[in-house]
């Protein structure tokens, strides 16, 4: 967890590096007066290592991810909530004595 | 709708703090949550919560709702005096709640004394005529006194009013597969689907209750609610997969003699019953003859 933010921290940090190299090298480019194409190759895969931490981050950092499928085995509706505001009172428990004896204490 | 995973935390819950451990207050709160009637040991653990004047000062204001909580468990378990203790303690709390009334009245209706909880329900319904629960308390007091009939009345006039409650129509339909009233019932079940459709219980309940009523349309839409069970359910309903079994070989044995063009329906009778065969060999293998002759008798009667 601590790891993965980390990383994640990191990512982001090459990211901003390589947008200042990117912004530098416009810089540069603009003195020798040449046509700014793209960024120059390393930035290119400096911007996809910082993609690629981020990204493991961004999915290790949250946790668990929960299913999404109806019928898995966490989420499958095993029974519907008793109806509780249709309860009745006068059912077959009335003849079973509470085993133990039960009083509310003021 | 209980989930699977709500119910493992509910029974890890309860093994906790039968077993004296810690946790009662989650239990609690997850049985109010999920609408569990589990009165018994909401009452014991209830009450050694409320008993216990630490741990009652430590939930805050939560306490009133715990006492109603035990007040309605305890008076499910016939212990009518902790039910009218609890009630004293929140009407000196809260004297002139609509709640607390609502408390008083089901405690007379706990009693049995039907006429004076008649009136205390009605004198409610006069300060606020539109209130849920009064209603259905009124509609559950002709039905516990067997007044069914009664009780469908009292039903229906609520449902004019608030369609949307589908507890209500489940409740309907149910009383009305008690009194084989079929028709009723499936129009009950219909509104449930129409208003909850993800919920493969109901498809269940409908093809069941469509399967009873016989007659060749009926039977061929109880199949498609069948199918339609499987699909929601991800094939694993063992009923349902019985349920289109079952169907097919009633639609050919009505069909018999006309032309045959069902063949889809062949095939969905054998790929239910594989299905079937496949999971009895791996839950319980030693009914697998059984079943296999079941199913070899159903499939040669059609």
């Amino acid at each position: 967890m601590a790891l993965g933010f980390a990383i994640g921290v990191f990512g982001v940090l090459i990211l901003f590096h390589a947008a200042y190299s990117t912004i530098q090298y416009r810089g540069l480019l603009k003195l020798t007066e040449e046509e700014f194409s793209g960024p120059p190759f390393n930035v290119v895969i400096e911007l996809s290592l910082g993609l690629v931490l981020c990204m493991w981050a961004a999915l290790t950092v949250p946790g668990k991810f929960l299913s999404i499928h109806p019928d898995s085995e966490e989420n499958r509706i095993v029974s519907l909530p008793a109806n509780l505001d249709f309860m009745i009172f006068n059912h077959r428990g009335k003849v079973f004595p509470v085993e133990m004896d039960l009083k509310l204490k003021q | 709708m209980v989930t699977k995973t709500e119910e493992n935390q509910l029974n890890r819950l309860e093994s906790q703090v039968d077993n004296g451990g810690s946790g009662a207050w989650e239990y609690l709160c997850l049985v109010r949550k999920l609408k569990l009637r589990r009165s018994d040991k909401v009452l014991k653990h209830g009450l050694s919560i409320l008993n216990n004047p630490s741990k009652r000062s430590a939930l805050g204001p939560e306490e009133w709702t715990l006492y109603e909580q035990v007040a309605v468990a305890a008076m499910d378990c016939q212990s009518l005096d902790v039910a009218k203790d609890c009630i004293k303690v929140l009407q000196k709390k809260f004297p002139d709640s609509k709640r607390v009334g609502r408390l008083e009245a089901l405690l007379l209706e706990a009693k049995g004394s039907w006429e004076l909880a008649e009136k205390a329900y009605s004198s409610l319904l006069e300060d606020n005529p539109l209130d849920q629960t009064i209603h259905k308390r009124r509609v559950a007091m002709a039905k516990a006194q067997g007044n069914i009939p009664g009780a469908i009345e009292w039903l229906n006039k609520y449902l004019e009013i608030f369609m949307a409650d589908h507890d209500a129509w489940r409740e309907l339909g149910e009383i009305y597969v008690s009194l084989q009233m079929y028709k009723q019932a499936a129009f009950c079940y219909e509104e449930l689907i129409l208003s909850q459709p993800t919920v493969p219980l109901y498809h269940l309940a409908y093809a069941d209750v469509l399967y009873t009523l016989g007659g060749l349309e009926n039977l061929q839409t109880a199949k498609k609610y069948y199918t339609s069970t499987i699909d929601l359910t991800g094939g694993k309903n063992t009923r349902a997969l019985f349920g289109v079994c079952l169907c097919t070989s009633a639609i050919a044995q009505i069909t018999k003699g006309k032309s045959k063009e069902e063949k889809e329906g062949a095939q969905v009778q054998s790929l239910a019953a594989k299905v079937l065969e496949k999971d009895y060999k791996q839950r319980a293998p030693d009914k697998l003859p059984q079943l296999t002759t079941a199913l070899k008798s159903l499939t040669l009667s059609s």
